[in-house]
């Protein structure tokens, strides 16, 4: 079991979910935060690797960590 | 570094895609160079769907298309056969060695409709146009073939329309920002990850015996082979996506993919020249509307389908029910464009001139030409990728 010291405030689940929409569904979840406040996307989407991180940050979020341990993917990002 | 520190680096982690496509592109020139054609996949899916249609008792021997690519022999006695059957086990391989094996099912009816006609509509459109987003685009632009050009923007506006329809309202599943107040926990099976470990490299082992065995008696298709493990490797681990490339451009701005593409085609354009300095013969085709249709069709495909005839090799691997149905709708695809092969033909395809960019322009003309386009192909990603987040901070200041 893998976990992580950082808090999010909110999840967003898009386990099944394929390429584009989880990379999608993050930026616009993301303006619903108060600034400081931490997302926890959930994806097993491998693709997703090459977009949510670089995605977020070109759309103005900090990355805090990706933890990319078998097929399950968790980015934490704050707004 | 140690072993531990090894696989973990190299093995199990994503590997950047900006070298990795530029990897690539190099080992594509060498692949051209070594068995004499380029590195393509949708050919090889079309004669499985004749070799389905046979199998049917169908007879497929007067169908045009399949004289053009030839339906000889088997997957084991071609050059793409055996180089696609090394990308299946490279990508098996390698999402076997991260853990990254898990039956992943469509979670929507939607999602399955989205990926069979995405997968037959791209197929289709990837035949019409003799090759895919490798044929008539990675690898055709570096063998300065007209018709890749003439695909690949094409392509490009395909994609566009294919972004908008994706997100489309009927096409996005609601989701629910969940309040949480703790990480959600992920479950690793550490005796799984072990197990799929082992796995991967006997099969990978195994299959590297068998390829250079190969290599000894018929030195082209254990090359193809070995070329193939190295290709499925480098698309998995990196998740190389030419989809996203051009996707991504229009839905979040994003232009990594691309750039990392253009400079993997610059690096093959060089070394496929090299050879044909040394005289080989590029493989060119016919530079006619069925290249432009092709793309168009093509570029939306893939973007409703979610993925290319590359992108769903792996991501069938790695356990996507999804693109097993793309994979599934790009063989349809490619059967029905050679159903109606020899209708289409004479109208759209082989009247047209098959363009060789170094007869053309002559070889440091049609060189030149290949990097000046390109250079033009980056310029434009540049100032897109600014554009777009201009765009988006303007719309900011405005809802502010």
């Amino acid at each position: 079991m893998k976990s992580t010291t950082i808090i999010p405030d909110f999840r967003l689940d898009m386990i099944g979910e394929p390429c584009p929409y989880p990379a999608v569904a993050t930026l616009e979840a993301m303006p619903q935060l108060q600034p400081g406040q931490i997302l926890e996307v959930i994806s097993d989407c491998p693709q997703s690797i090459n977009n949510i991180p670089i995605d977020a940050k070109n759309h103005g979020y900090e990355v805090l960590e990706i933890q990319q341990d078998g097929p399950t993917i968790r980015y934490l990002i704050r707004r | 570094m140690n072993w531990y520190n090894f696989k973990y680096q190299y093995l199990v982690r994503f590997w950047s895609p900006v070298p990795a496509v530029i990897a690539a592109g190099i080992l594509s020139a060498f692949y051209f160079g070594i068995t004499g054609t380029f590195w393509a996949v949708t050919g090889e899916f079309t004669r499985w769907g004749g070799h389905i249609l046979q199998w049917l008792g169908v007879d497929v021997s007067h169908w045009g298309y399949f004289q053009v690519i030839g339906l000889q022999g088997s997957l084991l006695t071609r050059i793409d056969g055996v180089m696609i059957l090394g990308m299946f086990v490279g990508c098996f391989s390698a999402a076997l060695w991260a853990n990254n094996v898990k039956l992943r099912l469509p979670q929507h009816r939607i999602r399955v409709f989205q990926a069979i006609m995405g997968g037959i509509i791209a197929g289709f459109g990837a035949r019409l146009a003799m090759g895919c987003n490798l044929a008539a685009f990675f690898t055709g632009i570096p063998q300065f073939s007209l018709h890749a050009w003439f695909f690949a923007i094409a392509t490009a506006i395909g994609s566009l329309a294919g972004a908008k329809v994706s997100l489309l309202p009927i096409f996005r599943i609601p989701v629910q920002l969940q309040k949480v107040s703790a990480a959600q926990p992920l479950n690793q099976h550490a005796t799984r990850a072990q197990r799929h470990f082992r796995i991967g490299m006997l099969l990978f082992i195994t299959f590297v015996l068998w390829a250079v065995s190969r290599a000894l008696d018929e030195p082209r298709l254990g090359y193809a082979a070995l070329f193939g493990l190295a290709f499925g490797l480098i698309i998995e681990r990196a998740q190389v996506c030419f989809t996203s490339a051009f996707r991504d451009l229009w839905i979040t701005g994003r232009t990594q993919m691309a750039k990392a593409i253009i400079a993997g085609m610059a690096v093959g354009a060089i070394g496929v020249y090299s050879y044909v300095q040394l005289g080989m013969d590029p493989k060119i085709f016919w530079a006619g509307p069925n290249a432009v249709i092709g793309g168009l069709l093509f570029g939306f495909g893939i973007v409703l389908a979610g993925g290319c005839e590359t992108g769903w090799m792996y991501r069938a691997v790695e356990g996507q029910v999804h693109f097993w149905l793309v994979g599934l709708g790009n063989i349809i695809g490619s059967t029905l464009l050679a159903l109606v092969w020899d209708d289409l033909a004479p109208i759209l395809v082989v009247n047209f001139d098959k363009i060789n960019l170094l007869k053309t322009f002559g070889p440091q003309g049609g060189l030149l030409a290949t990097y000046t386009m390109l250079g033009v192909f980056l310029a434009l990603v540049l100032y897109w990728e600014k554009y777009f987040f201009a765009r988006k901070a303007r719309q900011a200041l405005q809802t502010a």
